[in-house]
Order: structure tokens, then C-alpha cells, then sequence
């Protein structure tokens, strides 16, 4: 389904060995341990391979996680709020990643801004459980994703250069 | 627990410093050349990429490597090769290399090479080598050995003559470098064999027989002449035809001229030609300006040959005789020339009027041809006499011929025509001949005679006569030249045949002669006893007439078939007669009378109404016409013809025609034996006698005279007996006698015949006496 060099991306990133959900007060911070670790692992391998595309940051529990994420379609930087719950049923069910400011402007995406991801990625996660964490939420959801909507959208101007819009 | 969590919370830090760390800045490949090509065109960076993409290479580095590659490749380098070493755009190449020829002096760009100077020192270092060896080098073979240009390589070469190149160029050819040796030993060649040339000679074959060297042999064959070494001179430039031609070839081409000259006392310009003489009017005008030579067309001739046949010109003239100037002078002057030449001559010994030039090379004198012309006196007078004797009529159509034919001769397109009206005339003649009877005859054949004879004297000269001369000749010869005289110019030695002088002259004088003789004649004859003839013709024309209309008015008494038969036998004999006789007085008028009336003929009576005057001419012709017609109308016609005084109507009693007649028939019968004659003239007479009319019929018409006598003489039976018996004779002596019994059969007749022949005369003559007595 993903290209070569994004599966040698999400080879090199560690697979999880915990499985726990938010709920399970005893192995959650063993399964965050092993999330963070990943996250790590997989922005350290992005900054060098210069593919650094984006921002996370969690609430204390581990259980919110909120940032930014960008592309650059055209020499231009597309920047866009990403924020998504860990559901109670992790790391059975994936967390539904949100792009608030593409609410609505895609058919690809359930309300609130969830992107849909349902058709290749569910099942993928759901044979990997639990080895695949938030790290290869990011790398096999969220990242195809926008590689196939945003240049769609930019080229139907619905997503515009904000340098742009405003110069 | 609480360490797990701040593990967690250590570890998030981690991931925010981990995020936050700054990304190693990779540019993709894809990046890069595009912020090189930016940076290149906006002039920050000045570098070349190479072809296949992989590296960028600064200019200093590329004449840097082209430098180094030059070195390597010993000093010359294709530039198409240096672009596929360096592996840059051909442009750069081409540019570096171009700045690196401007700016380093050693280094030239030839033919898209990159020339060093340690490469021409090594190429002249080699091309001394080749010419030591071979003493000889041309560029054009350089060039193509070293693939460098020709201005190129002459002008590397030359700055490197003398100092690395032990050798020299051809100053008119800059294409050959060769070695003073090589030099030397070629002139050695060349002086040698242009030493030994004694005649002109096309220097090309020379290059091709001994090999030279085309640019030397010029220079050096120059350089020899102009310092003298060689006596000679070079005609024709530099090209293929130039010639040589040594001094000594002029000199006995001179001399040659000269002796010729003097031994002959002519010079022929052909002969010079063929010496190589190009203008030989004009080198022989130049070489012997002050001689004074006579300039012909083919030919010049000296003044001691001119003098020559002048003398013999002379000679001829003074002495009276002739002289053929052919063995005086050279044998290979043309006809033209020698005609020139003699006119010259004639000219300047002012002999015009009184010599002439015969046939091209003999001068005769006019005194020799006036003489010539007297031998043939006697003989024309003679042959007029006998020519005027002869047939005056064959004469004057003759003489017309000849006048014509003389008045023709110049213009030789009617030469054919004239020959065949000849041939045709002697046709003519040879028919007239042959009906005309004995004089004629003879003549006819003495024509032939001189004919044979003046054709065997073309054939012995038949090589000087031109072929009209031939037929003017042949036919003044045959009309004037009487046999013996022939001898008589063949004893003198004359060039006969170019008697075109000799023959005008006595065929002039013939005619004059022949007039005369004849004029004598005929006015002797006819002046005088004009009158008298006159008036015989009148009396003898009346006779015939009256004759005519007898014999006619007997005709009556037979049928038609006989009628016709003896009107035509009448217009045979009388008829004919009477206009013979009439033509024949006028034609004495025009002195073409004929001795015999009775021997003109058909074609004769043509002639001779030809030349009658238009007047005379009409009746005549008409009188002539109707002898092939009918009896009446020839006597109608006579009387018509009031113009003749011939014919002015004279009644003479009839009764004493007819007794003349008789008179003159029975002398006829009492005299002849014949018994066919017998029984025609009998038969005549009876007629006569019984019907009071004269009969004029042939011996075929006796059956029908006998016939219509029946019944009106008593004696019939006796004459019907006689004439079975000699129609029985006729027969069997016309049949062949081979037959013994009819021979005594014959005999037999011939007895009967004998013996009533004289019973038949009997009838008639005593009848005779009857009717006399009855008169």
C-alpha cells in the first residue's frame, strides 16, 4: 500500500510490545514509554533524512495529543492544526486523527475534521496489534494522507497559501 | 510507578527535544541543480556541468585539462576529441580552446585541432628527415600525410627552412621544398640534355621521357638560358606546349632556307611549314628583304628563275615558235603559280600582245599561230568545194549547229544538251543517209573518217585536254579539219590540243570560206537563168498538173477500193514529184537547192520548209502535209496556192496530155519483154483507149482494169488468158522451185507467154493505129 521509502520508514521505527490501553493504570505508562520511544525514534530518523513534517505534543496522562503537521506542495509550506484522542479501547481501535481547519472541505473526512482512514489503514492496524503504535499512526495514516488530499485541494483551491492569501 | 510516569514525562521531553532539534538540511539532487542553474543564470556562479550530468567543472578547469590533454596527446588534438575527453558541452570546448590559441603563442587552432608549437618543431624535425632521404618533398604530399592545410604547412615550413629543414622551396612554386643536392644533380640533368637538343622539342614530353620535376626544370632551364649556358630559347611559357629550340635548329633551318634558295632559285612555302616555319610569306619576306623574289600563291621565286623563263619567252616570241616552259620551271609549283609566274614574265618582256599562254606552261607566239593557220588553207577550200557539192541543204542546217554551238561554248551548263542535240542530228542524218542515197552516203562515211582521226589525236593528248575542250574540238575537227593536215601540225611538234585558239579561227575562216565557195556557186548558177528556170518550172508544174487531174478523173471509173489504191499510188509518184520540184526552186533561193529534185525525201522537204521564209512557208507546209491525204485535195491545194508563181493556171488541151501519155506507154510496151509489164501497160493502154481518160495506177489494180474492160474490147478472152497465164507465172516464181515437174510446167507457160505476147502488143498497137486513125 505505501511506497518504498515509507516502508523503510516504518520498518526502522520500533514495534511496541505492551498492550495496554489508557485505561490500564498498570501497563499504560509502559505502553507510553514505549510510545514515546517510538515518536523519537521516528522524528530522529524524519530530521535525518530532512523530512521533518511534523509537531506533537500530549497532555500529562498521555491520553490527548495535539500539534501541527505540514507539507510542501510546490516550494510552498502547507501548515494545518492536528489534534486526536487516545480511545479508551486503544490500542485495539486506532485514534481518529482530526484536521479541524479541513473540516468540511473534503469527502474523504467525517465531521469534526476526522480524516478517513477506515479503508486501508483500519485494517492494517487492526493485524498489528498491538506492535503498531502513534508513530505508525503518523507515518501510515495521516502522512498518506495528506500527500493524496492536499495537493487535490490545492489545485481545487479550497487549501490556500496563507503568504499568499494574505500578500 | 511514579518512576514509570516520570519516565514518561522524561521521555516526552526527549520527543519535544528531539522535535524541536534542528533538521539536518538535505538538499535532493533534484534541489541542487535547480539552485545551480538559478545561480548561473543570474551570473553568481560561472561553471560548466559536464554531459552526463554527474559534476560541474569551472572553466579554469577546463583549460586547465585542455592544457594537459594537449601535452599528452603530443602537441596537436582534434577538438571533436578533446569534447569527448573532457566530457563537457562542445561549445565551451571550442571556446577555451579558441582563448587558449589567442592568448598562448605557441598554440594555434587549425582545422578544428589544437596545434602546439613542440608539435610543428616535431613535424619539421621529421619532414628534414623525409627530404634528406628522398631530396625532394612536395606540401601536397605533406598535406596529405599530415592532414594539415597547405598555406599551413608552406608557411610553418618556411619559417623552419634553413634552420631545421636542411633545404629550399621553388621560388615559383611554393608547393616543393627540395635539397641543394637534389637541385644540383637535377641541373646537371637538365644541362646535359638540353645541350644535345638539336631541334625543337616540346619540353612536356621531355618531363615525361627523363622525369623532371616540372617547377625545376622551368626555373633551372631558365636560369640556363638566361646566363648562356645553353643556346636556345623556351617558346611558350610555362605550359604544356612549351617548346625548345636551340640556337643551332635556327641556324640551319637558315641556312637550309638559304641553299635551297640559291640552288633552286625558288622556295616552297610548304617546304617551310614543314620545317616548322610557322609564317613562311613572312619569315621569308623578313630574311631576304633585300632580294627581290616574286611572291606566288604556294611559292616564292628568285629573281634567277623569273629571268629564265623571261629568256625563253623571248626566244619563243623572236623566233616565232613556241616553247613549253614546264621542264624550266620547278615541278612543285601548281598551275595557278605557273600560270602566275608566266603572265609575269610575258609581262615584263612586254610581249603581251604578241605572245600567248597555252595550257598553263606553253608560250606560243602569234606569228607561229597565224602560220598554223595558213597551212589549212588549201584544205578548207577543197572541203568547202566538195562539202558545197554535196548537200548544200545538211550544210546550212549544219553550219546553224555549229554557230550555235560556237556562240554556246563559253557557258558550259548548255555543254549536254548541245552534245546530245549532236548526237541527235548525226541520227538525223544517219537516217536521211540512208533514204537520201548515194551522195549523202558518202559523205557520211567521210565524216566517221575524220572523226576516227581526230579522236585517235585526243587520245595521244587526252592527259592535257580538259573534257569540253575535247567536245569543242571534236566537233571543229570534225567540221573543218580536213585529214592531211594533221600530220602537218604533228611535224611542226604543236601542242594540238590546245587548239581552242587554232580551232575558233579556222572554223571561222571555214565558214567564210565554205560561204564564198558557195555563193560562186550558187549565184553563177541561178543569177542568170533565173528567168529561164522560171519559166520551165511553170511548163513543167502545168504538165504534172494537168497530169494529176487526168490521172484523177481516170479514177472514177473503178470502185471504191481501187479508187483509193491508185489515188494513192498518184500521190506517191506525180504528186510527190511536182512539190519536190516546187520546193526545190524555192529552196534555190536560199542556196539549198538540190542537183536531183527527185532524191529530196520527207525529211529533206522538212528541213527545207524551215528555213523558207514565213510567207512561202504556209502553203507549203500545207501542200507537204496533204501528200499523205488524198489526190484531190493536193491538186485543190495547188491551185489555192496563188503565192507560187509555179502554180498560175495554164490550160493545156487534155487531148494532147493524153496523147503524150500514150505516146510514152506504148514506146514503154514496144521495148519491154517483161510479161507483167507487158500486161499492165497493155491493160493501161486499153483502158485508155476504150474510156478516153488517162490512168496512173499500180501493177496490183490490173485485175480491176481488166475487169472493168469486159465488155467493152472484143479482144477480152486473149487478155484474160494472158493474164491468168502470168498470174500462174507469178506465182510459180514466187513459189520456191523445188519441184522438177513444175518446173516444166513453168516452161510450159513461159512458152504460151512467149508466143501471145506479141498477140497482146498486137492488140494494143494496132489499136493504137485505130484510134490514131480515128484522131
Amino acid at each position: 500500500m505505501a511506497d518504498d521509502a515509507t516502508r523503510r520508514t516504518v520498518s526502522n521505527i520500533p514495534l511496541l510490545k505492551t498492550h495496554a490501553g489508557p485505561r490500564d493504570r498498570a501497563l499504560w505508562p509502559q505502553r507510553l514509554k514505549e510510545e514515546y520511544q517510538a515518536l523519537i525514534r521516528f522524528v530522529e530518523q524524519n530530521k535525518a533524512a530532512d523530512n521533518d513534517w511534523f509537531r506533537l505534543e500530549s497532555n500529562a496522562d498521555g491520553t490527548r495529543w495535539s500539534g501541527t503537521c505540514w507539507f510542501v506542495h510546490e516550494l510552498l509550506r502547507y501548515e494545518f492544526r492536528v489534534e486526536f484522542d487516545i480511545p479508551v479501547t486503544y490500542p485495539d481501535t486506532a485514534p481518529e486523527v482530526a484536521v479541524p481547519e479541513l473540516d468540511g472541505k473534503t469527502a474523504k473526512m467525517f465531521r469534526g475534521g476526522k480524516i478517513c482512514l477506515t479503508e486501508h489503514f483500519a485494517p492494517l492496524w487492526a493485524r498489528n496489534v498491538p506492535r503498531f503504535g502513534l508513530a505508525h499512526l503518523m507515518a501510515l495514516g495521516l502522512a498518506p494522507w495528506l500527500a493524496v488530499e492536499i495537493p487535490d485541494l490545492i489545485s481545487k483551491g479550497l487549501v490556500i497559501h496563507k503568504e499568499r492569501n494574505s500578500g | 510507578m511514579a518512576a514509570d510516569w516520570e519516565e514518561i514525562r522524561r521521555l516526552a521531553a526527549d520527543f519535544q527535544r528531539a522535535q524541536f532539534a534542528d533538521t539536518v538540511q538535505r538538499l535532493s539532487e533534484r534541489n541542487c541543480i535547480e539552485i545551480i542553474t538559478k545561480l548561473v543564470e543570474d551570473k553568481k556562479l560561472d561553471v560548466v556541468f559536464t554531459l552526463d550530468g554527474k559534476e560541474f567543472v569551472t572553466p579554469a578547469q577546463i583549460s586547465r585539462e585542455i592544457r594537459d590533454e594537449l601535452y599528452v596527446h603530443g602537441g596537436r588534438i582534434n577538438i571533436v576529441e578533446l569534447q569527448q575527453i573532457i566530457n563537457v558541452d562542445w561549445v565551451h570546448v571550442e571556446n577555451k580552446a579558441s582563448d587558449i590559441a589567442k592568448s598562448d603563442r605557441g598554440a594555434q587552432l587549425v582545422l578544428g585541432q589544437l596545434i602546439d608549437d613542440s608539435y610543428l618543431e616535431h613535424l619539421a624535425e621529421e619532414v628534414n628527415d623525409k627530404l634528406q632521404e628522398a631530396g625532394l618533398i612536395s606540401i601536397a604530399e605533406l598535406c596529405k600525410s599530415y592532414d594539415l592545410p597547405g598555406d599551413f604547412l608552406t608557411e610553418e615550413l618556411s619559417k623552419r627552412l634553413g634552420k631545421l629543414i636542411q633545404g629550399e622551396m621553388d621560388q615559383y612554386n611554393r608547393g616543393v621544398i627540395f635539397t641543394p643536392a637534389f637541385v644540383a644533380r637535377h641541373k646537371a640533368r637538365i644541362r646535359g640534355l638540353f645541350s644535345a637538343i638539336t631541334r625543337p622539342t616540346p619540353i612536356s614530353t621531355m618531363i615525361g621521357a627523363f622525369g623532371f620535376q616540372e617547377h625545376l626544370l622551368y626555373s633551372v632551364l631558365e636560369e640556363l638560358v638566361i646566363s648562356g649556358r645553353l643556346k636556345g630559347s623556351v617558346v611558350g611559357g610555362r605550359q604544356d606546349k612549351a617548346v625548345y629550340i636551340p640556337d643551332i635548329y635556327a641556324r640551319t633551318q637558315n641556312s637550309w632556307v638559304d641553299s635551297f634558295l640559291q640552288q633552286n632559285g625558288y622556295l616552297e612555302f610548304d617546304a617551310l611549314l614543314r620545317l616548322g616555319i610557322p609564317d613562311p610569306s613572312g619569315y621569308i619576306r623578313k630574311r631576304f628583304k633585300s632580294s627581290k623574289l616574286l611572291f606566288l600563291r604556294a611559292a616564292c621565286v628568285g629573281q634567277a628563275l623569273v629571268d629564265q623563263v623571261e629568256a625563253s619567252v623571248e626566244e619563243a616570241v623572236s623566233s616565232a615558235t613556241w616553247t613549253d616552259l614546264q621542264p624550266i620551271l620547278p615541278s612543285c609549283l601548281s598551275v595557278e603559280d605557273t600560270g602566275m609566274l608566266i603572265s609575269q614574265a610575258i609581262r615584263n618582256t612586254s610581249t603581251q600582245s604578241s605572245a600567248r599562254l597555252l595550257g598553263g606552261a606553253v608560250v606560243v607566239s602569234e606569228k607561229f599561230i597565224s602560220s598554223c593557220l595558213t597551212l589549212f588553207d588549201e584544205a578548207l577550200q577543197q572541203k568547202a568545194q566538195t562539202e558545197v557539192k554535196n548537200n548544200p541543204v545538211f550544210l546550212v542546217t549544219e553550219e546553224d549547229l555549229k554557230q550555235a554551238s560556237i556562240l554556246t561554248e563559253s557557258s558550259a551548263p548548255s555543254k549536254k544538251e548541245k552534245r546530245e542535240a549532236e548526237r541527235r542530228k548525226k541520227a538525223a542524218e544517219g537516217s536521211g543517209s540512208k533514204a537520201g542515197g548515194g551522195g549523202s552516203n558518202a559523205r557520211e562515211i567521210r565524216i566517221r573518217k575524220t572523226k576516227k582521226k581526230g579522236r585517235r589525236e585526243e587520245d595521244s593528248d587526252e592527259d592535257y585536254v580538259p573534257s569540253h575542250n575535247r567536245f569543242s574540238s571534236n566537233l571543229s575537227i570534225r567540221c573543218c579539219s580536213p585529214t592531211p593536215d594533221l600530220p602537218v601540225l604533228r611535224f611542226h611538234r604543236t601542242p594540238l590540243t590546245h587548239t581552242s585558239c587554232l580551232c575558233r579561227p579556222l572554223t571561222k575562216n571555214y565558214q567564210e570560206v565554205l560561204r564564198t565557195v558557195f555563193m560562186s556557186s550558187s549565184s553563177s548558177a541561178s543569177g542568170a537563168s533565173k528567168k529561164k528556170s522560171m519559166k520551165d518550172l511553170q511548163e513543167e508544174i502545168t504538165n504534172l498538173y494537168n497530169n494529176i487531174r487526168l490521172f484523177e478523173k481516170g479514177t472514177k471509173f473503178f470502185s471504191d477500193e481501187t479508187q483509193v489504191h491508185i489515188t494513192k499510188h498518184i500521190l506517191k509518184t506525180v504528186c510527190t514529184d511536182m512539190t519536190n520540184i516546187l520546193v526545190n526552186f524555192l529552196a534555190a533561193d536560199l542556196m539549198m537547192s538540190v542537183e536531183n529534185p527527185c532524191t529530196i525525201t520527207n525529211e529533206v522537204r522538212v528541213k527545207i520548209l524551215g528555213k523558207l521564209s514565213e510567207e512561202t512557208k504556209g502553203p507549203l507546209l500545207k501542200l507537204h502535209n496533204s501528200l499523205s491525204g488524198k489526190v484531190r485535195e493536193v491538186t485543190m491545194q495547188l491551185s489555192a496556192d496563188a503565192s507560187t508563181e509555179a502554180c498560175s493556171h495554164v490550160c493545156v488541151c487534155s487531148r494532147q496530155a493524153q496523147f503524150l501519155h500514150r505516146q510514152a506507154l506504148t514506146e514503154q510496151l514496144k521495148e519491154t519483154e517483161d510479161p507483167a509489164l507487158v500486161l499492165h501497160l497493155t491493160s493501161v493502154l486499153l483502158f485508155q483507149a476504150s474510156t478516153h481518160c488517162m490512168l496512173h495506177a499500180p501493177g496490183r489494180c490490173v485485175p480491176q482494169i481488166i475487169g472493168t474492160l469486159t465488155g467493152k474490147i472484143p479482144t477480152q478472152h486473149l487478155l484474160s488468158a494472158y493474164q491468168s497465164l502470168v498470174v500462174k507465172q507469178l506465182v510459180s516464181q514466187s513459189q520456191d522451185r523445188k519441184e522438177e515437174q513444175d518446173q516444166e510446167e513453168a516452161q510450159g507457160i513461159r512458152a504460151q507467154l512467149r508466143t501471145m505476147t506479141p498477140q497482146v502488143k498486137d492488140l494494143v498497137l494496132s489499136q493504137k493505129k485505130a484510134s490514131v486513125s480515128e484522131d
